[in-house]
């Protein structure tokens, strides 16, 4: 059967394990990883609860596509109730772990409670049990995965881990598989770390039956045709995301000093060019031809020879635009710090480029930094700040509580300098200049986040027809839509539409950068569609996946609002609004968002969703999307 | 299955290649091959290229002083 895999409850409180079939109404309306881990979180998660207590239940999940021939079909969902934002807690990694939960016959693995020692869930062959993981304990994310395949006596076992950063319950603290996999917003690795829960290791030799395999495997050749021959594809294959660095920062929209700035002037030295020096090999997720992790050695200073992979565009903007350094050897460093200590590089890099700001503004003084000079350039301090943030110690400890709460204990007006939505850092980019991003940040449904909803083709000045072709289905549409970046109208159509599309693929275990994310002529709601059908048998028509994907937004603003969120918290911070922007070409220059073309954006915004004007879900629209019982606890 | 065009296949027709936008005024550049920089027709701004293949330009960056430059000037008459 196509859709045999199971769910998993492991309660660490007790050690009970139980497993059950997902029934298989359950699939047609959350398909599986996202969805179906948010249908469980707003069903388990009583409202109000602390995110670091044993109350808080943490999935580890596998989308419906997972391990089948569809391509880049790797990818690990893992949710929680967020102790970064109090929001909804949810990550989505590469890698290969998901493919061998699948392997092992799990799709879903909910825990709960919290162990009194450290352990570590080991699933195998369709098994679950609960091991010490004392050992494991103070272990960075690579070697922990190493000693578990020692132990465990296989080097085929894929991993899930923390690293110290999870462990010493940094608000933003990641999981890891392999060398850079990061599951990496929302402070998931601090949910596994407040509950004793070291790693997750898997490994399966259980065959995923695929309902119609030979189709499936022609229609999936179409498909790596079509993607592997885009631009964007045979970009990312050789520079990695690096390669939004050259657009972005030559017309203004990398941040940069803490939203000093707009472009990093001059930084050809940490440019994807002079990266791709050090790129020793490019390694890919499970089932994707793409490729697009550079494996680097670091070239120089203390951490000479050692190995890491990527960096992304995230750690350029972490250790190059925001805290103004030029230096490839700090971002080689800084990249393989956050990835085996287990942190957010984006917080990770939001958090000090705040604190430098704070030091030269004179709210932070040497006294705060224990002697550091924390002044912009400074590429010794800014490592310096990475190991004391995992560890917590002097100004780390409080760089480790994420923005809002770093900015309570610090005090002295050091809110307003906070470039955050909800609690969590934007993305480095700077949206001043661009309406559609900055509504897509302010909205997105886990704090400020560039995958939940950015219409990155906004930025390719494409024609509006072709606008309009990819934005018209499944479900039509025909208000404006304009090829300008720097325009406000039609905008709030796209954010919808993507929020809708990137959940609905994060539904299917498919990688974000395989549907219409970076490039306008990807796999979509249709390639889906027949996906589904030939490996799961699961008929479903372009719109019903749509309905998948608004449902799954709807559930979690459901979980968000019963955690307290209301339109107030769907904006951005003031200097947005407030203080112009400094460089790029003339049509990024001088740029602030307008408060009241900004109002109608998000007013339109929530009524493209259904949503009243405070942002709540109308009865009709819950109705339509079957969710007018929920919390059904049908799992 | 029926065999009929998707939306991102007939959409991926319009591919180009051989070029890249203008970052300021996202006019499509064809630069001559092997060339280390650029100069759009349309507006005047330059751009570093590298080359991920013989006939793949990809726009590196701006070259700084020129677009800086040509930058303050547009604020200028804009501003005026
Ligand atoms: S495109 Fe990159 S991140 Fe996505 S599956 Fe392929 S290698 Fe992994
Ligand atoms: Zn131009």
């Amino acid at each position: 059967m196509p859709l045999s895999r199971k769910i998993a409850y492991v309660d660490l409180s007790t050690g009970e394990i139980d497993i059950k079939p997902i029934p298989l109404a359950i699939r047609k309306k959350y398909l599986g990883g996202r969805g179906l881990d948010m249908y469980i979180l707003y069903n388990h998660i009583k409202p109000g609860i602390d995110a670091l207590g044993p109350e808080n239940v943490i999935c580890i999940s596998a989308g419906i596509l997972v391990a089948t021939p569809s391509s880049a079909s790797g990818r690990t969902h893992v949710a929680a109730k967020s102790p970064l934002t109090n929001f909804i807690g949810s990550t989505n990694m590469g890698g290969f772990f998901a493919a061998e939960m699948r392997f092992a016959g799990i799709d879903h693995l909910v825990v709960t409670g919290k162990s009194e020692k450290p352990v570590y869930i080991w699933i195998h062959d369709g098994e679950i049990e609960i091991r010490d993981a004392t050992k494991l304990w103070g272990q960075g994310a690579q070697q922990t995965q190493q000693l578990v395949k020692d132990e465990l006596n296989d080097r085929e076992i894929q991993v899930l881990t923390i690293g110290q950063a999870g462990e010493n319950l940094v608000r933003y603290a990641n999981v890891m598989t392999l060398l850079k996999n990061a599951g990496g917003r929302t402070g998931m690795g601090a949910v596994m770390g407040s509950k004793n829960l070291k790693c997750v290791a898997a490994r399966g030799t259980m065959d995923v039956k695929i309902a119609h395999p030979e189709q499936a495997l022609e229609y999936n050749k179409k498909i790596v045709k079509e993607i592997t021959s885009a631009k964007v594809s045979v970009t990312q294959g050789k520079l990695g995301t690096p390669m939004i660095w050259g657009a972005t920062n030559s017309w203004g929209g990398v941040r940069t000093r803490n939203f000093r700035s707009n472009q990093f002037e001059y930084s050809d030295a940490i440019e994807p060019e002079a990266i791709d020096e050090h790129i020793i090999g490019w390694a890919g997720c499970f089932g994707c031809q793409v490729h697009c992790r550079g494996r680097y050695k670091i070239p120089s200073g203390p951490y000479k020879g050692v190995y890491g992979e990527g960096p992304e565009y995230t750690a350029q903007g972490a250790f190059c635009g925001e805290p103004g350094c030029d230096s490839m050897e700090a971002l080689l460093t800084g990249n393989h710090l956050v990835n085996d200590y287990g942190m957010d590089v984006l917080e990770v890099g939001s958090m000090i480029a705040w604190a430098m700001e704070l030091y030269e503004e004179g709210i932070l003084t040497l006294e705060d930094t224990d002697g550091m000079d924390l002044k912009f350039g400074n590429e010794k301090a800014l490592i310096e700040m990475v190991h004391k943030i995992a560890f917590r110690e002097g100004l780390g400890d409080i760089l480790a509580e994420g923005p809002l709460r770093a900015a309570q204990r610090v005090g002295k007006d050091s809110e307003k300098y906070l470039i955050h939505v909800k609690g969590m850092s934007n993305l480095h980019s700077d949206e001043r200049a661009t309406p559609g991003l900055a509504l897509n940040i302010a909205v997105s449904s886990r704090g400020s986040d560039h995958l939940r909803g950015r219409p990155a083709i906004d930025l390719y000045g494409l024609p509006e027809s072709v606008l309009r072709e990819v934005y018209s289905q499944p479900v039509k549409y025909d208000g404006p839509l304009t090829s300008h970046w720097g325009d406000y109208e039609g905008k709030p159509w796209m954010v919808r539409w993507q929020e809708t599309c990137y959940a609905a693929v994060d539904c299917t275990g498919i990688c974000k950068y395989h549907t219409i994310f970076l490039g306008p002529n990807f796999p979509n709601f249709e390639e889906w569609s027949k996906l589904l059908y030939l490996n799961c048998d699961l008929e479903m028509t372009p719109k019903e996946i749509w309905d998948v994907g608004e449902r799954c937004y709807n559930i979690e603003r459901l979980f968000n609002i019963r955690e307290g969120l209301t339109r107030k918290l769907d904006h951005l911070a003031d200097r947005y609004y407030d203080e112009p922007t400094k460089g790029g070409v003339p049509a990024a220059r001088e740029r602030t968002i307008d408060r009241d073309k900004f109002e109608k954006m998000l007013d339109e915004y929530y009524e493209y969703h259904g949503w009243d004007k405070n942002g709540v879900p109308t009865k009709a629209t819950l109705k339509s999307l079957g969710l007018d019982n929920e919390p059904t606890h049908t799992l | 299955m029926e065999d009929k065009k998707t939306t991102s296949e007939r959409t991926a027709q319009g591919r180009s290649s051989g070029k890249f936008r203008c970052m300021n005024c996202m006019e499509r550049i064809a630069p001559p091959a092997g060339a280390k920089q650029v100069k759009c027709e349309k507006c005047g701004f330059e751009w570093r290229i590298s080359w991920l293949g013989p006939t793949f330009p990809r726009c590196r960056g701006p070259v700084w002083e020129v677009n800086r430059r040509l930058t303050e000037e547009a604020l200028k008459e804009r501003n005026k």
